[in-house]
């Protein structure tokens, strides 16, 4: 589905992403982990577009979307909720999930009302809220919009930055139990980049630890979890 | 009492041509993110353009058409091939300072200007035109007393309310309202959610310049046109802009309305030449007591 | 190649007004702050000046350094009123209040002779300097007068650029927001730069009015735009830039007229061209490359 060969994303003279090599399997959730710093947001951001490589290449479906805009990468099935809540604060909750339909209102008018109303299925909260602006949201709540703002645009394949960041424990379980359901039911495939590893292979088919811009393992989600050796290596747990 | 009515009619009909050019610079703040001081002088060109239409023959109201899609026509051209290529050079090491980035396209609009009003001067000389008004420009008579308020400031004031509201409507309720308004305020976001922000920035333009020679053909009338006549329109639409807030359409419309007024009551009590002072005495009165505007949202003063 | 009248009052001006575009360096360039009232600065020292001269029969040598200190006044109101705005916020302040100044001339018209102006001009050469060089022309004698205060200015500016005070502009420049949350208090330095470059576009502004006339139509908006031409031209973040795009606007008109001479143009063209092609060149300049001539040159040693 989603092949990554040999990437190199530079930052001026500092290498972020060092020769990575991956897939994103169809349907499956496969996490990226490994400690801060890591380069594992500098991966969906050079998948999605916001970053450009120095070299390596990056398949998509079969065609490469190598230095395509990251409005042309969306179009293409491919979202991406970045770190940090990416909402706009200023814009009411319907608005921001509206965005992310926003293209496809020549071709698919009547599935867009579909698509927002199942958001508001799965994320009820937003429902109560719908008219007030994000900037009043709580964390959670934000990180729900985001995603929904990211699944109306109904991508093949989601790239989920840190979702837990800064949530608290249950919150983060909501949400990505969330999305779990959405991977099963609906066959999205996920890329789900954490730091919170435990939880990350909890719900993962696929894991890929990376350190300091390179693979350091590619396996099953489960293999990753009962290697304690790796964990103590690379994750501190 | 008749130059107070005088002064109130002088206040609102020109009030509402620079609401007009602060709801302009508004859009063009909102869609795009920075300030456009080459407005007027878009607003000028597409007068002339109007005003030789009409000159060899043409009807009022083809020249106004004709003018409305030259100034489109315009703003888009200066963000394709301007402020575009500017937005994307990320090599200089100069553009690392952030006043420098906030400063590059200030200084890229104020060149816009000058070569606008060079090259009109060399198509069409610095040579004052007058400008035909579609309305009478004679007061009202009611009762026998003749009004200060001619069929013209009717018509100005309608078309701006108009304007006003197909605007506004515009920017809440359309998709491209909605992508423009979400380019402005966070491009990455924008970007990710699959908008064209190249393109819906280029709209912001388009429109803006179509509201600015919207507001050219207005003034006109009452002035003459020459490569220089909009400088005061501009600086007066700028701290309109600024007393109601750079980020809110309706902060523009009210600030235009204040500044009209300002100006007309300076004009008629006090004496014209005490105008440009009275409009600084404005501007610095909002930045120093609310700088955000009177409508501005906190982030108004976000550079 | 002949250096007659015409060029010679031409490099006077070159002088003169590379003492204003170094304000520009000085506000923008290194502390990050775009004004567009650097005309209307020039006026307050014009007008200071012709006023000393003609109402106290001062000579110019006393009037000028004197005119600096209202410079300096008027810098001082300019950065208090804008010490805290920024970008387009501090531009479109300074271009209102570059158009608001002159027309005090209009106001009061008693003291200030509205659109008529003073008419003030640099005198004659004192005896002494006469029998030792001989007697100048005119024009000899205006280049003669703005040389010491170039050089003046260009001794304190380059002092500034590469003192302590300069390294606080550029952090002023570069870094406010950061430094601000850190807690930084920046308004004073800010203020601070706007007197010292204040004073000047006043020193620039008093040479240029004794050409002939200190009046709105020697101050107008148009001269703030050429100062911040030239600075964007030659290069905003030095001395040498502010020279050579001195020099750019200055002689302009004539490249132009050299170059395109054999061609007939109306009066209409030639008059607006050159007003044209800077712009364009302001445009291009600022697209292609930000940092001006003299910023490409330190680019390409590095």
């Amino acid at each position: 589905m989603l092949k990554i060969d040999n990437l190199v994303t530079r930052f001026g003279s500092v290498v972020a992403i060092d020769g990575v090599s991956m897939q994103a399997q169809e349907s499956k959730i496969t996490t990226v982990i490994g400690a801060n710093g890591a380069g594992k947001s500098t991966l969906l951001r050079t998948i999605s577009g916001l970053e450009h490589p120095s070299s390596g290449s990056i398949t998509w479906k079969g065609q490469s979307i190598l230095g395509k805009r990251p409005e042309d990468i969306v179009r293409l099935g491919i979202a991406h909720v970045p770190e940090g809540h990416a909402v706009i604060s200023e814009l009411s909750v319907e608005e921001n999930i509206s965005m992310g339909s926003l293209f496809r209102r020549r071709k698919f008018k009547s599935d867009i009302t579909t698509a927002i109303d199942e958001m508001y299925a799965l994320f009820p909260r937003l429902k109560e809220r719908r008219k007030q602006l994000a900037g009043t949201l709580s964390g959670g709540e934000r990180q729900m919009l985001a995603i929904s703002r990211a699944l109306v645009s109904r991508p093949q394949l989601l790239l989920l930055d840190e979702p837990s960041l800064g949530l608290a424990p249950l919150v983060v379980e909501q949400i990505i139990d969330s999305v779990n359901i959405l991977c099963r039911s609906t066959g999205l495939s996920v890329l789900l980049v954490e730091q919170n590893a435990n939880t990350a292979l909890g719900v993962a088919d696929h894991g890929v630890l990376l350190a300091l811009g390179k693979v350091v393992a590619d396996r099953p989600a489960a293999e990753l979890k009962a290697d304690a050796k790796l964990r103590a290596a690379y994750l501190g747990y | 009492m008749n130059t107070f009515l005088a002064a109130l009619s002088l206040g609102t009909s020109r009030g509402a041509i620079f609401a007009l050019v602060a709801l302009g610079l508004v859009i063009v703040w909102r869609g795009a993110g920075i300030v456009n001081f080459a407005q007027m002088g878009q607003a000028m060109f597409s007068t002339y353009i109007a005003s030789t239409l009409i000159t060899n023959g043409y009807s009022y109201w083809l020249a106004f058409f004709v003018a409305l899609l030259s100034g489109a026509a315009l703003g888009a051209l200066l963000d394709i091939f301007i402020m575009r290529p500017l937005s994307n050079k990320k090599q200089s090491e100069l553009l690392s300072s952030e006043s420098m980035r906030a400063a590059v396209p200030v200084i890229a609009s104020l060149g816009i200007l000058g070569a606008l009003q060079a090259l009109a001067g060399i198509i069409w000389a610095a040579e004052e035109r007058g400008f035909p008004s579609p309305a009478k420009q004679e007061g009202f008579t009611v009762a026998g007393n003749v009004l200060p308020f001619t069929s013209f400031d009717v018509f100005v004031v309608s078309i701006v309310t108009v304007t006003l509201i197909l605007t506004t409507l515009f920017f809440t309720k359309t998709g491209i309202g909605l992508a423009m308004r979400a380019t402005a305020l966070n491009q990455e976001v924008a970007k990710l959610s699959g908008i064209r922000t190249n393109r819906t920035r280029t709209i912001s333009w388009a429109i803006s310049g179509a509201a600015s020679s919207l507001a050219g053909l207005l003034i006109t009338p009452t002035s003459n046109l020459s490569p220089n006549t909009l400088d005061l329109v501009l600086i007066v639409g700028f701290t309109a802009a600024v007393v109601g807030g750079l980020d809110s359409p309706a902060g523009a419309v009210l600030g235009g309305f204040i500044l009209g007024m300002v100006i007309s009551f300076v004009t008629f009590y006090d004496t014209p030449e005490d105008v440009y002072l009275a409009i600084l005495a404005v501007l610095l009165l909002v930045l120093i007591i609310r700088p955000r505007g009177i409508l501005g949202s906190k982030d108004a003063r976000r550079v | 190649m002949q250096f007659d009248a015409y060029n010679q009052a031409q490099l006077a001006v070159v002088l003169i007004l590379f003492i204003g575009v170094l304000s520009i360096t000085l506000l923008t360039g290194i502390s990050g702050q775009l004004s567009l009232g650097q005309g209307a600065l020039m006026a307050v020292g014009g007008y200071s000046t012709a006023l000393l001269m003609i109402n106290y029969k001062l000579s110019l040598w006393v009037a000028i350094p004197l005119s600096i200190i209202s410079s300096a006044i008027a810098g001082l109101l300019l950065g208090v009123a804008a010490a805290r705005l920024r970008g387009p916020y501090l531009a479109g302040t300074t271009l209102v209040i570059a158009l608001a100044i002159p027309t005090i001339a209009n106001r009061f018209m008693s003291v200030f002779k509205g659109d008529e102006g003073l008419q003030v001009d640099v005198g004659y050469p004192p005896q002494w300097f006469s029998s030792l060089f001989g007697e100048p022309t005119y024009e000899q004698w205006q280049l003669y007068v703005a040389l010491p205060f170039a050089a003046v200015a260009l001794f304190f500016a380059s002092n500034i650029l590469l003192s302590r005070t300069g390294r606080m502009w550029r952090s002023i420049r570069d870094h406010e927001s950061a430094a601000s949350l850190a807690g930084v208090n920046f308004a004073r330095q800010k203020i601070y730069v706007f007197v010292i470059s204040s004073t000047f576009a006043g020193l620039s502004g008093a040479l240029y009015g004794l050409r002939g006339l200190v009046g709105p139509s020697v101050y107008p908006v148009s001269l703030s735009l050429l100062l911040l031409t030239a600075a964007v031209l030659g290069g905003i973040r030095s001395i040498a830039g502010a020279f050579i795009g001195t020099v750019i606007v200055v002689f302009l008109p004539d490249w132009i007229e050299l170059i395109l001479g054999n061609f007939e143009l109306s009066e209409q063209v030639s008059n607006y061209l050159p007003a044209l092609i800077s712009s364009l060149l302001l445009i291009l300049t600022v697209v292609i490359n930000p940092a001006g001539v003299a910023g490409a040159r330190l680019h390409k040693h590095k």
